[in-house]
């Protein structure tokens, strides 16, 4: 068994894991409750955004900041400008139809990403995050400020969106919307703007995310786009509804996996964590659900 | 004088897809074949370089070995630089008399007799790192790698030589990409202790990874050193790090720096790689300093080959090659008829220092605690000198 | 290949009936034999006669390589087709799935002596154990959850295999050597050693595999998920078992794509984790929904764009990522424009094209120039 000072301190590194399923969980939930549209490309917008940071700050002079601000208005406008083509052609469909559409958003840009930012002759890159060099200590390891950045704006983020939604107009519009478009443009809100809103706010937060995903884990294209497939983990156990329950539920994700590294026997399966968890977490929420009928999660 | 014979054929094979893509090293072997080309060829032949590309899939890796040969007509295989090809060709070669030369990955590159690199591939050079980590006398080695196929060949190496120094060794995989750098990193310097040395055999963004997740949690200093096989030596990792790991982590270089040598031999690859190098997106490095040297061997071999270019008499010639003498290596090269082939078998250490990569340790040679290398050092005959490059 | 059986599958994915297609209730899939059907049936004897004698002489070996690979992926297209086309349900899972049939016919082909049918049988028939017991919770679900939870066990089965790894002669369970230095080939069919000859071998398997599937969509169960498409909870007022017809389509899917998994570990005669990643199965479903779902030719579209494009763009030097945009853009088109694939798209296009160019010649108002 493990020693208490062992489980303490892989629980400060679980919960910078957790952090990171969480800001990209939240991130795709609610943009899923405002418009009905389950973003698969969260990961590879993200994982552009800090791409192009990288170059600006590497060829092009930028600061960190600048480039930061960038990278999050390119999540921002590539969002938007997808929600905007291919939002009201897909309008009437299923959100397995809207689901998957993203996928294509994903492909492309993985492809393109990879055009324009080659592996060729072993490169690689690194995007580093101004408050690294700030530290604190926890027991008897250092935690940087951009652990805690990250923790703490997938909190902000759950925290305000589902004030948001709740409360304002514009938010209660957006679940309206999400639910049933005719009849909320029946009811006199203007669709197209609250849309876009909300494609425009949820790819901004990808943007954010990738720039904060891209130092906590890695820049690399394919990396970033396929921790969507982990982070989806945790949104499925929030049924793809519930924003803080898919926040606590990343956060036990990473707290899982991180505790079962040092346990040799089953260390190299621990990346399965989130996969058997949203099984479980699946099986026991729909044990009672045999079939289900019409629209899904909304 | 521009060459304007026949041309001899060399077929190559290439890893190239999303992630992994070594076409730095062929595009180089054709800047050395169109130097060699513009300068009267071989024996007033031009060189023709077929490259076919692969994107790690068994049957295509096969069904191009056979392109190269029965298509295109190719009379010699050099510069395979792919993860794959060894293991999968390597009995095609063997039924035609092909004696291949190339970059590789897979254990067949140094286990057969009808492959030979310039590179030391994961295990010899994971063998260097921990052999470098030993000399500093630590209690303990922890050897990680990432988690693909064959690493119960490469953990091998270095298991052997951490018996034969009677120190412990715990050896672990990671399943790559890496997510949780932070967990991985504490669990190795947990399980190396206070004196112990941690040594990482990974590609340079995982190695990475691992390295910047210690630094921000503090625990470069939880553990005597670190230790990195030759992915590792870059300037790019040493810039990114910072100074915190000067003369910390000790990488394993298999190939002369360029940064700090400026021999002739040096300065004509610079040379070659500018003139006629403008496909090496990468320019100066590994990639293309391996190019070079495969160019430089095949063109020299091809030179000997009296009367027509066969199959036959090109493999013969490349199968003679030896006591290659070059700057870019520690020994000089040698491909002759061994069972098996390890021609690249002492090399440098290397270490951060301020944003670069500085040697640490000049040529040594790698041990034969490793009993591959010392079943090749008794079929190659005596150790081979080393002949640290100057300049 | 697509005869009656293609006229009445004019539904999207949403399992909504398409706006411009009657909604035929269930039993409209019998099959009709008209003089027309017995026509087509000659025409594709013909052509794959063709393929079978004619291809290896025409082709290269790297080509006929290629060319085999369309051979294999279009039983798992198929495959996939069948879930997504017929029954309307999403698996992203696929990829997965072929490589656990990798796995189970590379573990027989190294441990036994069994004659290659038989392990490409077994290989079918454990991939469909494993895949429906894996696929079980799955289906219980619907939509968006299904197609997400089988990527999950996509991610799943990729960590697991790639720490058991691939068996390469080793001994014991896993059959793997991780020490191993001279890693011997899996073994092909006596019958079909060389690739000219694994290349018919395994479009006789192919053409075995479409008649089963086509056997079972013109039979009760394609009635049956004709019906759940439509409306699984009319199919369920109609006395339909519809999970166990989805479990069905689900075994059927398992099934052939195990089988091509056995024939993947025969022409790549070596197999490892790094040959298998988890985007593949989103490949996978890309190519399946361009090439068109609801066609069985559309199975053979989708391999070709997956495998023969990828061996021309590679013999062209051009780069693998143009392939990724090229799926990424045709998901985007068929989602939202074309959702029959290409196989349906493409006629109509070219028909639009010919009216074009006629009304460019004769000089009549603009012809059909506008989206459908």
């Amino acid at each position: 068994m493990p020693s208490w000072t062992d489980v303490e301190q892989f629980l400060v590194t679980g919960l910078s894991l957790g952090g990171v399923y969480a800001l990209s969980g939240v991130g795709m939930v609610v943009l899923y409750r405002a418009t009905g549209v389950l973003n698969l490309a969260f990961g590879a917008v993200g994982a552009m955004g800090a791409l192009i940071a990288w170059q600006l700050i590497n060829h092009a002079g930028f600061g960190f900041w600048p480039a930061f601000a960038v990278s999050v208005l390119f999540g921002g406008v590539i969002t938007l400008a997808y929600g905007m083509v291919f939002g009201p052609a897909l309008a009437m469909r299923d959100p397995l139809v809207k689901a998957t559409a993203t996928l294509g958003l994903t492909l492309v840009l993985l492809g393109v990403m990879d055009l324009l930012w080659p592996s060729s002759g072993g490169a690689s890159r690194a995007l580093t995050v101004p408050t690294d060099n700030n530290t604190f200590q926890v027991g008897q390891i250092s935690v940087t400020y951009t652990n805690v950045i990250a923790l703490a704006l997938g909190l902000v983020v759950t925290v305000i969106t589902g004030l948001f939604l709740r409360f304002t107009k514009l938010g209660t519009a957006m679940r309206a919307m999400a639910n049933d478009r005719e009849i909320t443009a029946t009811l006199g809100v203007p669709v197209r703007r609250v849309t876009a809103a909300a494609w425009f706010g949820c790819g901004c937060l990808s943007g954010v995310a990738g720039v904060l995903l891209a130092d906590l884990v890695a820049l690399d294209s394919t990396t970033l786009t396929f921790l969507v497939i982990s982070t989806l983990a945790a949104t499925l156990i929030g049924r793809l509804r519930s924003i803080p329950i898919t926040f606590v539920a990343a956060l036990v994700i990473g707290l899982v996996s991180s505790e079962l590294t040092p346990i040799s026997s089953v260390s190299n399966y621990r990346d399965m964590t989130p996969f058997v968890l949203a099984a479980i977490a699946l099986l026991v929420l729909n044990r009672r659900r045999v079939i289900s009928v019409g629209r899904q999660g909304v | 004088m521009k060459a304007t014979g026949t041309p001899i054929k060399i077929g190559t094979i290439d890893t190239k897809q999303p992630g992994t893509d070594f076409s730095d090293g062929p595009n180089m072997i054709n800047a050395y074949f169109a130097c060699v080309n513009a300068n009267g060829g071989v024996n007033g032949h031009p060189l023709k370089l077929f490259v076919e590309y692969d994107q790690t899939q068994p049957a295509q890796i096969a069904a191009a070995a056979k392109q190269l040969i029965q298509s295109d007509h190719g009379v010699g295989i050099v510069g395979v630089f792919d993860l794959l090809a060894c293991t999968i060709d390597q009995n095609y070669w063997k039924g035609l008399g092909i004696y291949e030369m190339g970059a590789g990955i897979a254990p067949e590159c140094w286990s057969t007799p009808n492959s030979a690199a310039v590179n030391m591939g994961p295990r010899y050079s994971s063998d260097g790192a921990v052999q470098y980590g030993i000399s500093q006398k630590p209690d303990k080695i922890v050897f990680v790698q990432s988690n693909v196929p064959g690493t119960g060949y490469i953990a091998a190496g270095p298991a052997a030589l951490a018996k034969a120094s009677g120190l412990p060794i715990t050896e672990r995989t990671e399943n790559v990409p890496i997510n949780d750098a932070n967990s991985v990193a504490l669990d190795l310097v947990n399980k190396a202790g206070s004196n112990g040395w941690v040594v990482l055999n990974f590609t340079p963004p995982e190695a990475l990874v691992i390295l910047q997740a210690a630094q921000k949690l503090g625990l470069e200093d939880r553990v005597k050193g670190w230790g990195c096989s030759t992915p590792c030596n870059t300037d790019f990792l040493a810039k990114t790090l910072g100074p915190k790991w000067n003369h910390k982590l000790f990488v394993n270089a298999e190939l002369t720096s360029p940064d700090d040598h400026n021999g002739p031999e040096m300065q004509l690859y610079k040379a070659i790689l500018a003139k006629y190098g403008s496909s090496v997106a990468g320019g100066l490095g590994s990639f293309s300093e391996m190019g070079y040297l495969l160019g430089k061997f095949s063109t020299q071999a091809l030179e000997t080959v009296k009367g027509a270019y066969t199959i036959k008499s090109v493999n013969a010639a490349f199968k003679a090659i030896k006591d290659q003498k070059t700057e870019l290596l520690c020994q000089p090269w040698v491909y002759g008829n061994y069972p098996l082939h390890i021609p690249n078998n002492a090399d440098f250490t290397t270490t951060p220092d301020n944003g670069k990569m500085v040697t640490a340790q000049n040529c040594f040679n790698v041990s034969s605690a490793d009993p591959q290398i010392a079943q090749y050092r008794k079929a190659a005959g005596t150790a081979p000198s080393t002949n640290p490059p100057t300049g | 290949m697509s005869t009656a059986d293609d006229t009445t599958a004019s539904t999207t994915t949403d399992g909504q009936a398409a706006p411009e297609a009657p909604a035929p209730g269930p039993g409209a899939t019998r099959s009709r034999i008209t003089p027309r059907n017995a026509i087509r049936p000659a025409l594709i004897v013909a052509l794959l006669a063709f393929v079978l004698l004619a291809f290896p002489s025409i082709f290269s070996l790297y080509y006929i390589d290629a060319w085999t690979q369309v051979a294999i992926y279009s039983i798992v297209t198929l495959g996939l087709g069948v879930l997504v086309g017929r029954v309307g349900m999403v698996s992203l899972g696929q990829g997965a799935v072929l490589a656990m049939g990798a796995w189970v016919a590379a573990r027989l082909l190294f441990a036994t002596g069994l004659p290659f049918p038989i392990v490409l049988l077994a290989a079918g028939v454990i991939t469909m154990a494993l895949g429906t017991l894996v696929g079980l919770p799955a289906l219980r679900m619907s939509g968006l959850y299904l197609a997400l939870i089988t990527l999950m066990l996509a991610g799943a089965i990729t960590v697991a295999l790639s720490n058991i790894n691939f068996p390469n002669g080793g001994s014991g369970f896993t059959g793997y050597n991780g020490a191993s230095v001279h890693i011997p080939p899996i073994r092909r069919p006596s019958v079909a050693t060389t690739d000219p000859a694994f290349f018919r071998y395994s479009v006789v398997v192919a053409i075995l595999m479409f008649l089963l599937v086509l056997f079972h969509i013109r039979g009760r169960p394609g009635r049956a998920w004709a019906a759940i498409r439509q409306s699984e909870s009319a199919a369920l007022a109609a006395g339909i078992n519809t999970t166990f017809y989805k479990l069905w389509a689900f075994a059927l899917a398992s099934f052939v794509t195990g089988v091509a998994g056995a024939l993947v570990a025969g022409s790549f005669r070596y197999l490892n984790s790094l040959t298998f990643a988890t985007q593949d199965s989103i490949t996978l479903l890309a190519v399946v929904l361009m090439g068109g779902a609801y066609s069985m030719s559309g199975a053979i579209v989708a391999a070709f764009l997956l495998k023969f494009l990828q061996a021309l763009l590679n013999d062209w030097s051009v780069s693998p990522d143009w392939l990724t945009i090229l799926f990424g853009i045709g998901v985007l088109q068929v989602l939202t424009t074309a959702p029959r694939g290409i196989v349906e798209q493409l006629p109509k296009d070219l028909a639009r094209l010919g009216r074009l160019v006629r009304g460019l010649f004769t000089r009549t108002a603009p012809a059909g120039g506008q989206a459908e």
